[in-house]
């Protein structure tokens, strides 16, 4: 059984029954494996389709995670059950949960720090007075905003007035968290927390796909908030400097705020001074600060000094990037998706309204952006299969476009290597407007393709 | 991806039941069992198949049973009914399976398995309906079709299913408006089974409810005793386990009876 990947967070949904003699069914050697590589903030096991489970079923699960964990530092558990089937969890492991338990996936999304929606206002209860600081701790790291109720009454008082929060957590159980280093976007600048010792652990716990996918579709402010950072070793301190010398390439800047150097040697911080890194005494220093904002390049989502042309390389693949993009539309709509005309010169645009875009990075062997720009509606059409209902949730069809575009690059990877090209490709990303992909994409070159399935015309843009 | 002319034309292709088959369910139909075994002699590769499944453990007998009229004697009208139903169903089972990682011998366990263990239900739903009885043969031909129609799209499926997880039976909703069971009902009345097969069948996928109560309650329980089969090791690895979506739900009520029933917990 294979994993689906949403948000950094991969999920395994067995059907059924499950107990001790079928569990190593679900996943074989190859599954894990696969899991094993896969970027993921948490693997989760959903028991929304299991109608039956025992211990034994859950403890294997839980030993071919906590093995992956050691791998990659992700945070484990289930998630997607009912009063019934978390009561059932805790009575059989009482007090001895080394594993995070999530009422709905939803509620998981909340935690992972691949999870761009975030400032979400989150009514959080727990009987366990710890669990309901652990919740708030981590949901604040991650950029969200918990409300605590104490005690049940004020839970159920509050959680009448729906309107007041975009999620209710209860049943919801955080054992070992991942140690990834959590993420949050604050305008055009994107703030990752760090604490306590930072050793070579941290290339481990960072992100670095998301933070690739960041400077590729032209973040180029990066935040470390390190109040909680007790001290850093030589490792820690090569793996920032090597971060901020491969940010100066995009001409990004990374700075940390709240960072003692009580612990850590002075010169630490000279050598990171001279890799370019800015030190900052308080968030606000940079966030309220308009003028050091600009300087800073979080004014505009691009502000790229050493723009990248199309190379030969990628002319020479424009054919695969195509087809992986026909084939996909051509899958999802069972309709003829035609090519009609190919241009190099910059993303244009001609009629702005009503569009809305999604972009997907890839680099490796080679590197650039892949970007689908529809009329809404199209894209609403483009994906039914993926949607299944007639909706109007703007929110929701962003959110399918970037499926969409992941499998359209998740094919150019396979493209790609039948001609040993390896490639990795970022998450997507969606654009509610064109004004906000103009701003990625502005003054850059690239070849710009009209495409068509059943006359409905769409726009492919392919950049570096 | 799938058309509505790929299903059309797989529907098209399945041949007609062969006269053997035809004539031997005509006189199990009216309780003639020896002669039904007389004619059914005739066929040799249902011979063998009969012989092979009733010698599965999962049926008990301890010495092999050989003969095909004792073969009928000892399962009676309705059981000698079903397992010819499961024999016309393997006719449509591909030489080699790409989709899913079957082989005709894991096939016929399904099959067995699904047969026996209904029949333990309708023994405790005190049901002898022989056309009910039969009805379980037809719900692994929602296997067979989906072979059929998804394995020259395993890479598609893959890639689909890597970014969201939907069954078969949502993609093929989605693409053409046809169900893998619509298609299953179809089958059914190509090879003139009795219409309640394909109206269970029809309620055992979990999304389309019977609006006859009893129709209902027994798509129920087949849907629960499909994914109870579903879940045993050899069917998770074979790829059947998520091949349609449980309707979790839907068997709410027939829950605790089934573990009851099948001594779960």
């Amino acid at each position: 059984m294979k994993a689906v990947v949403k948000n950094g967070i991969a999920v395994f949904s067995p059907q059924g029954f499950l107990d001790g003699n079928n569990t190593n069914s679900f996943l074989g050697i190859e599954d894990i494996e696969a899991a094993k590589k896969l970027k993921a903030d948490m693997i989760l096991v959903s028991l929304k389709k299991v109608v039956f489970f025992n211990r034994n079923g859950l403890d294997t699960f839980i030993k071919l995670f906590l093995n992956i964990r050691k791998k990659n530092h992700a945070t484990v558990g289930f998630c997607d059950y009912d009063n019934k089937k978390y009561m059932a969890i805790k009575r059989f492991y009482q007090d001895d949960v080394n594993f995070s338990l999530f009422k709905s996936l939803d509620i998981a999304y909340l935690f992972s720090s691949s999870f761009k929606n975030q400032n979400k206002n989150v009514l959080v209860f727990s009987h366990d007075r710890s669990q309901r600081s652990a919740i708030a701790i981590e949901l604040h790291d991650n950029g969200h905003n918990p409300v605590i109720a104490q005690s049940e009454e004020e839970y159920n008082e509050k959680k009448e007035n729906k309107d007041a929060y975009d999620y209710i957590i209860d049943s919801t159980f955080l054992g070992q968290m991942g140690q990834k280093v959590a993420t949050r976007v604050t305008g055009n600048a994107i703030i990752y927390t760090i604490s306590s010792f930072l050793d070579v652990e941290i290339s481990e716990q960072f992100n670095i796909e998301y933070h690739n996918n960041s400077l590729n579709v032209g973040f180029r402010l990066f935040i470390f908030d390190a109040y909680k950072v007790i001290s850093m070793n030589v490792h820690a301190l090569n793996f920032f400097s090597k971060l901020a010398s491969s940010a100066a390439e995009y001409n990004a800047s990374i700075c940390f705020v709240g960072m003692k150097f009580n612990k850590t040697p002075k010169s630490f911080k000279e050598t990171l001074e001279d890799a370019g890194i800015l030190f900052y005494k308080q968030m606000d220093d940079i966030l309220q600060n308009k003028e050091l904002l600009k300087e800073l390049g979080a004014s505009s989502a691009s502000n790229i000094k050493n723009k990248r042309a199309l190379n030969k390389e990628t002319v020479i693949e424009l054919p695969n990037f195509i087809d992986a993009t026909v084939v996909t539309i051509e899958m999802m709509t069972n309709s003829k998706a035609i090519k009609e005309a190919a241009e190099v010169h910059k993303l244009v645009i001609d009629n702005k309204e009503g569009k809305i875009a999604s972009s997907i990075g890839y680099y490796g062997d080679i590197d650039g952006m892949v970007i689908l720009v529809f009329p809404s509606g199209i894209a609403k059409k483009a994906c039914e299969l993926l949607i299944g209902e007639n909706t109007d949730d703007t929110e929701l069809i962003l959110d399918t476009l970037a499926e969409l575009v992941n499998i359209v690059g998740g094919k150019i990877k396979t493209l790609l290597s039948d001609k040993l090209i390896n490639v990795d490709i970022t998450l997507p990303r969606t654009y509610q407007d064109v004004d906000s992909l103009l701003e990625v994409v502005e003054n850059r070159k690239g070849v710009q393709v009209d495409l068509s399935f059943d006359n409905d015309k769409f726009l492919f843009f392919l950049t570096r | 991806m799938i058309t509505k002319d790929k299903i059309d034309n797989f529907i098209e292709k399945i041949p007609p039941s062969p006269e053997v088959l035809r004539e031997t369910l005509a006189l199990l139909n009216i309780g003639e069992l020896t002669k039904a075994a007389k004619v059914a002699e005739g066929d040799l590769a249902l011979k063998s198949y009969l012989k092979n499944i009733v010698n599965k453990p999962i049926y008990g007998f301890k010495n092999e049973v050989s003969d095909i009229s004792q073969i009928f004697g000892i399962l009676g009208v309705s059981l000698s009914q079903q397992t010819v139903y499961n024999y016309m169903i393997t006719l449509l089972s591909p030489k080699k399976w790409l989709l899913f990682k079957l082989n005709s011998k894991l096939f016929y366990e399904l099959q067995a398995q699904l047969s026996k263990k209904w029949e333990i239900i309708l023994k405790h739903l005190h049901i002898e309906d022989k056309n009910i009885y039969g009805a379980i043969s037809l719900l692994p031909a929602s296997v067979i079709v989906t072979e059929a129609l998804f394995c020259e799209k395993i890479d598609d499926v893959n890639l689909l299913r890597t970014t969201k997880d939907l069954d078969y039976n949502t993609i093929l909703n989605r693409l053409c408006g046809v169900g893998l069971f619509d298609i299953c009902e179809q089958i059914a009345d190509k090879w003139e089974m009795d219409k309640i097969v394909g109206q269970i069948i029809q309620a055992a996928s979990g999304i389309k409810p019977s609006p006859v109560e009893n129709i209902d309650q027994l798509g129920k329980w087949m849907h629960l005793l499909l994914f109870y089969e579903l879940s045993q090791p050899l069917f998770i690895e074979a790829g059947l386990n998520n091949f349609i979506d449980f309707q979790i739900d839907y068997i709410g009520d027939v829950y605790d009876e089934f573990a009851s029933v099948m001594d779960i917990g």
